[in-house]
């Protein structure tokens, strides 16, 4: 009995500490700023404590269900994956549009290549677009890594592309941003080779230097960056006929940009009024 | 003399009134006679009681001379409650069998400045915290405490001897 007196007396002293202790707190902190400050930040460490250690606790025995559900979220999202995977492989063609700048004029519009030829001398492209989609001729088409060809023909649903590896096409091309124009055309032998022609002696060239499109052709746009220079030589005495290694390889060509001159009509229209010859 | 207690008592609650209104020495010293002044609450007067009492006294301390309600409550009421356990370990059981009261003259000054000494500083630590000691730099809050536990150490033992002189 005498136990139990003094563990009362004991629980008495305690609960009287803590109620006192507490009154003196709550009138420092009513009063003080500094004060309220730390026994508030006192108060949240306690708390802090005793709530986060609750947590722990029902953190363990909920593991089971936090697996589940993450194992849940988990396959939802690679499902939206694998849709948004899809969506962009699609889009891809889309995508080639955004390297080229807006050249002022022109359109561009993403097409699919879906049959290539290259063994003969005379190639071509069937590319799935039309004139539904807005497809004319004479436009160019062309990738990041230079061009492919020139629209032919063009029916509801597919166009006819003269390839540049056709020995009948030339693109105006330029040496450098501000060298000598001059044609490019096929070397009839590689998917990747041309040879940029009618180069006057006077200019000075290095082997590596880029060639871009002249944009004077109104079916390319200017600058649009076509290989590098190689070997040269002269010819008759007059010119220099230049090897040009093509950036875009043939043989990995899937998909193209369409490019469109919407004034084609108007200059070919001036160019036959004055007897000019077409490119 | 037992029956002066409580009029001694008063009139040194007083004294530490005037002592926070007016002994301000300097920012490192914090003068408290009243952590002594609970530890030489007689032992027969239990720990609630006691509590109680050094609630009130530093409550009136508070609002008379400190400015501040509750700090020095705060950190006396803890000296109060480990008063009897305090007593029991440095001055022995017998006294809270005897329900006595220590002095220099039965304990020896060694054992009462011990006692004044833990006291005082447990009063200081929970002060000094109280009054924003984390807002300060260490060094300044240590300085604070040994020169205030110095102070109040030399202070208390005059004070232990008043509130509890030796009967024999």
């Amino acid at each position: 009995m005498p136990g139990r007196g003094k563990i009362t007396g004991v629980i008495v002293s305690v609960a009287i500490f803590m109620a006192l202790e507490i009154a003196a707190l709550g009138m420092l902190k009513g009063r003080g700023p500094m004060q309220g400050f730390f026994i508030s930040k006192g108060a949240h460490s306690v708390m802090s404590v005793l709530w986060g250690g609750g947590e722990k606790v029902r953190g363990y025995f909920t593991l089971r269900k936090t697996n589940e559900d993450l194992a849940r979220e988990n396959f939802e999202l690679t499902r939206e994956l694998s849709a948004y995977r899809a969506i962009a492989e699609r889009l891809k063609t889309d995508s080639l549009c955004r390297v080229f700048p807006a050249a002022a004029g022109f359109t561009y519009m993403p097409a699919d290549i879906v049959k290539i030829s290259r063994n003969t001398q005379h190639n071509y492209l069937i590319i799935a677009q039309g004139s539904e989609d807005g497809v004319i001729p004479r436009s160019g088409v062309i990738t990041p890594r230079g061009v492919v060809g020139i629209v032919d023909e063009v029916s509801r649903h597919h166009s006819f592309v003269i390839s540049l590896m056709n020995s009948g096409l030339n693109v105006s091309a330029r040496l450098g941003k501000e060298g000598a124009v001059g044609p490019l055309s096929w070397d009839g032998v590689s998917t990747s080779g041309a040879y940029l022609r009618e180069i006057p002696l006077q200019y000075r060239f290095e082997p590596g230097d880029t060639v871009y499109t002249s944009g004077f052709s109104s079916i390319f746009p200017a600058d649009i960056p076509l290989g590098v220079t190689g070997e040269s030589r002269i010819v008759n005495g007059a010119t220099y006929e230049i090897k040009i290694r093509l950036f875009q390889d043939f043989n990995s060509v899937r998909h193209a940009i369409i490019v469109t001159n919407p004034g084609l009509g108007e200059i070919a229209g001036l160019e036959q009024e004055k007897g000019g010859s077409k490119q | 003399m037992k029956h002066n207690f409580f009029i001694r008592y008063f009139l040194l609650l007083a004294a530490q009134i005037l002592l926070c209104g007016y002994f301000h020495l300097t920012p490192y010293i914090m003068l408290s006679i009243l952590p002594a002044m609970v530890l030489c609450i007689p032992t027969r007067i239990g720990t609630p009681t006691a509590m109680v009492i050094a609630f009130l006294s530093a409550l009136a301390v508070d609002f008379l001379a400190e400015g501040l309600p509750g700090i020095n409550a705060l950190a006396l009421v803890p000296v109060a409650f480990c008063r009897k356990t305090l007593c029991g370990l440095i001055f022995g059981s017998e006294l809270l069998v005897r329900e006595d009261s220590f002095s220099i003259a039965k304990y020896g000054a060694l054992k009462v400045i011990f006692a004044i000494s833990v006291v005082q500083a447990l009063f200081l630590l929970v002060y000094l915290w109280a009054d924003g000691g984390g807002a300060r730099p260490l060094g300044f809050n240590l300085l604070r405490f040994v020169c205030s536990l110095a102070a109040g150490v030399l202070l208390s033992v005059p004070v232990t001897h008043v509130l509890c002189p030796d009967d024999r």
